[in-house]
């Protein structure tokens, strides 16, 4: 695979990608974000949409729109009189629909829309390579930046603001951050599976360790492993690699969910069969 | 209304006793609704002051605006001869013990991280922990009597426990005044006790200045040097005495109380 151009870019993009992901994810769900992530990326349709209907680059504009809502998210969140998953409804479903109207009107359903939906790792070129390693270098450094501000934030949002954390910056960097994450992920696994980047790795770490230390290091190395393995098996069995990727992620959350020494099925399973004892009688 | 306050008379004083929070026609507003009207208060430090009140009378807005989470719509606030645009740049004198911190008990924080979180204002670029740092840490928590629980998740401990936490990461920076909401809500009466008392060890060894919010007139009465009664406007205040066996007291909470003044105050 590596000796081919097409291949070393996949791995490159889709390494720095996971990376910070999976500093994202921790976030994304110690603070009950999934569904905000989810949103985001399918409002990033809207954004393909658009690009598509005026004829820009509609990663571009999927990236400015994206931003745009997740700035709408954090507003109406925190200034309107709705809960934050009822916005996030709104404005996810409503971004969609503006997507394929958009689309529709530029008569644009070509194969060109299932690169979107569904990603094309493979299609990279270097100049895509490093507009990515530009956006998650930025992603990262506000992430390692305001690590512990962002985590007093996410435990405890008051007393944060009381001890001089700036909670609304961290709170609208962190969606910011999310969504440019989401738009940049785009090219790896698509609008439809790019969630699962997201939230998979910190949901796999909380799944192993109690403490963000370890959750942060098993959440990095299954988002990193989960890029060699899956692209390397699309490779092999010529499949999607985006699709492939996120069944790699699948798995390891699986496997973190069976053996977790946090866990007891492991530990009933692998328990002798004790003899009928007196306390049964 | 413009408000002078003065820094300088508070830090470079004669050492007299200093006025620690002033508050001249305070009047807040949330949503568009009044919730403080008219509040003139002054407070001296090194005090343990108790406010009490009906729910709704403005009790967490009075210590969020000492805070300076919020701000008034008129009238002067200070807070060590502080305002408040000043008192952000000196928040590490404050600790705060918020009423419920609901968080997910699964969390991934031990007790040394939620305590570390008190450091926050204090520590340097990328909010990296210095050795400074992890003392002032292990300090606060033998204060309170955690020691041995660091490693120990937040979401593991017991409600009494977790408010210790809490405690020690409100005193865990250079704390002169200490603020809690509530602290003793969802305690049982000897855990209760055993958290007022260390709060009354603390204060005299360490000089802080207390204001805490409850709606326990025994606590009160055994606790405070100083009660402010509000609800919305400033009722009362005085010594706990004076403002618990108040008839306006039952005015404002529309009931009867029983209380023992003193009870067990020596103990």
């Amino acid at each position: 695979m590596l000796a081919y151009g097409f291949g070393q870019r996949a791995l490159v993009g889709g390494l720095l990608i996971a990376a910070t992901c999976s500093v994202l994810s921790f976030f994304i769900i110690v603070r009950r974000l999934a569904f905000a992530g989810m949103g985001i990326s399918h409002a990033a349709f809207g954004g393909v949409g658009i690009g598509i209907a005026l004829g820009l680059n509609p990663i571009a504009t999927a990236a400015v729109f994206c931003v745009g809502v997740a700035g709408g998210i954090g507003w109406f969140s925190r200034k309107g009189r709705l809960h934050e998953d009822a916005v996030i409804g709104i404005l996810f479903s409503a971004s969609m629909a503006l997507g394929v109207v958009l689309i529709a009107a530029a008569h644009a359903y070509n194969q060109d829309l299932l690169s979107y939906l569904f990603g094309s790792i493979l299609a990279m070129n270097w100049m895509d390579v490093v507009i990515l390693a530009v956006l998650t270098a930025l992603g990262l450094a506000f992430l390692i930046f305001f690590f512990k501000d962002l985590l007093f934030f996410s435990f405890d949002e008051e007393t944060a603001k009381a001890s001089g954390v700036p909670v609304r910056f961290v709170y609208y960097g962190l969606l910011i951050t999310m969504a440019l994450i989401i738009v940049v992920s785009i090219k790896l696994v698509g609008i439809i599976l790019v969630s699962a980047l997201i939230v998979i790795p910190g949901a796999t770490g909380l799944q192993v360790f109690s403490n963000y230390r370890g959750v942060l290091v098993v959440s990095t190395v299954a988002g990193l492993a989960s890029i060699v393995i899956g692209l390397y098996l699309s490779f092999q069995f010529d499949v999607a690699s985006g699709a492939m990727i996120v069944l790699i992620l699948f798995a390891f959350f699986l496997l973190a969910v069976t053996l977790s020494p946090r866990r007891s099925y492991m530990q009933k399973l692998l328990k002798p069969a004790s003899s009928p004892s007196r306390e049964e009688d | 209304m413009t408000h002078a306050c003065k820094v300088a008379e508070f830090f470079d004083g004669t050492g007299g006793p200093r006025t620690l929070i002033q508050l001249d026609n305070v009047w807040v507003s949330l949503g568009g609704k009044t919730v403080l009207e008219d509040i003139t208060l002054n407070l001296q430090e090194k005090r343990f002051v108790g406010v009490i009140g009906p729910n709704g009378a403005g009790k967490t807005t009075l210590l969020r605006l000492i805070l300076g989470i919020l701000k008034p719509e008129r009238g002067g606030v200070c807070v060590m001869g502080m305002s408040p645009t000043e008192l952000k740049h000196e928040l590490h004198h404050i600790g705060y013990v918020p009423q419920n911190v609901l968080f997910d008990p699964l969390f991934p924080v031990t007790v040394f991280d939620v305590v570390m979180m008190g450091r926050i204002c204090c520590i340097g670029p990328l909010r990296f922990a210095r050795k400074k740092d992890k003392e002032a840490v292990h300090e606060s928590i033998e204060i309170v009597g955690l020691q041995g629980l660091e490693k120990r998740l937040i979401g593991e401990l017991s409600g009494g426990q977790q408010k210790r936490a809490f405690l020690a990461r409100a005193l865990c920076r250079e704390t002169h005044i200490l603020l809690l909401d509530e602290p003793t809500s969802g305690l049982d009466v000897p855990v209760q006790n055993q958290f007022m008392e260390l709060l009354t060890r603390l204060k005299e060894e360490l000089g802080l200045s207390v204001i805490f919010v409850s709606h326990d007139v025994n606590v009160l009465a055994r606790y405070a040097d100083e009660v402010i009664c509000i609800n919305r406007t400033m009722q009362m205040q005085g010594k706990p005495e004076e403002v618990l066996g108040s008839d306006r007291l039952k005015d404002v909470y529309r009931c009867e109380f029983d209380f023992l003044v003193g009870a067990g105050g020596d103990d």
